[in-house]
């Protein structure tokens, strides 16, 4: 019998471990997009603070030039922000367990130096959950009709 | 002497079952240990595994292999190149249709970085003109492959053009 209940006990740690998650995929895919919609907001409220909860620490990003970012020069950036204005359109989530994939696009607009600029592009951001919250491990954004 | 005899094999038959019972929280600690999804035999190091993986598709993508690709690529695979989105199916049908000679892709560095059951890779590789081999343009990726029941799948991928 106390053989019986150490078996479960230890089937049951080993499962909670790889997937610890309740919530209904629905809810998650909810989280997941307000999450989105809090990292654009970032970049127009300049709160980098936001950003070092939503990015693992090992977040990479590949920006529309090609260029490899790391967290930390991804929330220097936003420190500095030009952006103004920041929307978000057609986002969708795809679920596969703890991983999930975000794809939309988002446009922009902002003051540089003087100069009004704008800008569409289109993302694909993976998150992960990782310690009983959602946070993203990778992003990419392109121009749209390269 | 017989109650002693009696209280032996009690004794043994307790050590017996001790064992069993060590053996078998042994077998289930090894087996939780275990990442959440399985590697396939030979595939031990999951980098190594995803890695070939990366360079098996690019194999499949060069002799039209959509057979090869279907094994790789997830059903709900989004696929961005060129600001375009594409799901599995017309990335297939694209594949399929593509004629010689075909743009070669050639990869260059990249880098696996896992995370439990999922894999982030990084790199670059450039396009070169099936005729004459000449370089064309040179992409940054990022690919995220998911182990499914100890498969891994390509979930998403996408490309950028690098600038300089």
């Amino acid at each position: 019998m106390r053989t019986l209940i150490l078996v479960a006990l230890l089937a049951s740690v080993g499962t909670s471990a790889s997937y610890a998650q309740g919530d209904a995929d629905s809810d998650v895919e909810a989280k997941i997009l307000a999450t989105e919609h809090m990292w654009g907001q970032a970049y127009v409220s300049k709160d980098p603070k936001a950003l070092e909860r939503i990015l693992d620490d090992a977040f990479v990003n590949i920006d529309s030039d090609g260029v490899v970012q790391t967290k930390a020069e991804v929330v220097a950036e936003v420190s500095t922000s030009t952006i103004v204005q920041f929307l978000t359109e057609s986002m969708v989530v795809r679920l596969h367990g703890n991983t999930a994939i975000v794809t939309g696009i988002f446009q922009l607009k902002g003051v540089d130096h003087g100069k009004p600029f704008a800008q569409r592009e289109r993302f694909v951001d993976t998150w992960f959950y990782k310690n009983g919250q959602w946070v993203s491990i990778a992003g990419l954004v392109t121009r749209i009709g390269q | 002497m017989k109650l002693g005899k009696s209280l032996r094999i009690t004794a043994l038959r307790q050590r017996a079952s001790l064992m069993r019972t060590i053996g078998c929280l042994l077998v289930l600690v090894y087996a939780t240990s275990l990442p959440g999804s399985a590697q396939k035999a030979g595939d031990s190091n999951p980098a190594t595994a995803v890695r070939a993986l990366e360079n098996e598709r690019v194999k499949a993508q060069a002799r039209n292999d959509n057979d090869a690709l279907d094994l790789i690529l997830d059903n709900a695979l989004v696929y961005i190149e060129s600001g375009k989105l594409i799901s599995k199916g017309d990335y297939l049908l694209r594949v399929k249709s593509a004629k010689p000679p075909l743009q070669q892709i050639v990869l260059e560095a990249m880098t696996v970085r896992t995370v439990e059951n999922t894999a982030i890779v990084v790199g670059t590789y450039r396009k070169t003109d099936g005729k004459d081999g000449k370089s064309l343009k040179r992409w940054r990726f990022v690919d995220t492959w998911v182990n499914k029941k100890g498969s891994w799948m390509l979930v998403a991928a996408a490309a950028t053009p690098l600038s300089k």
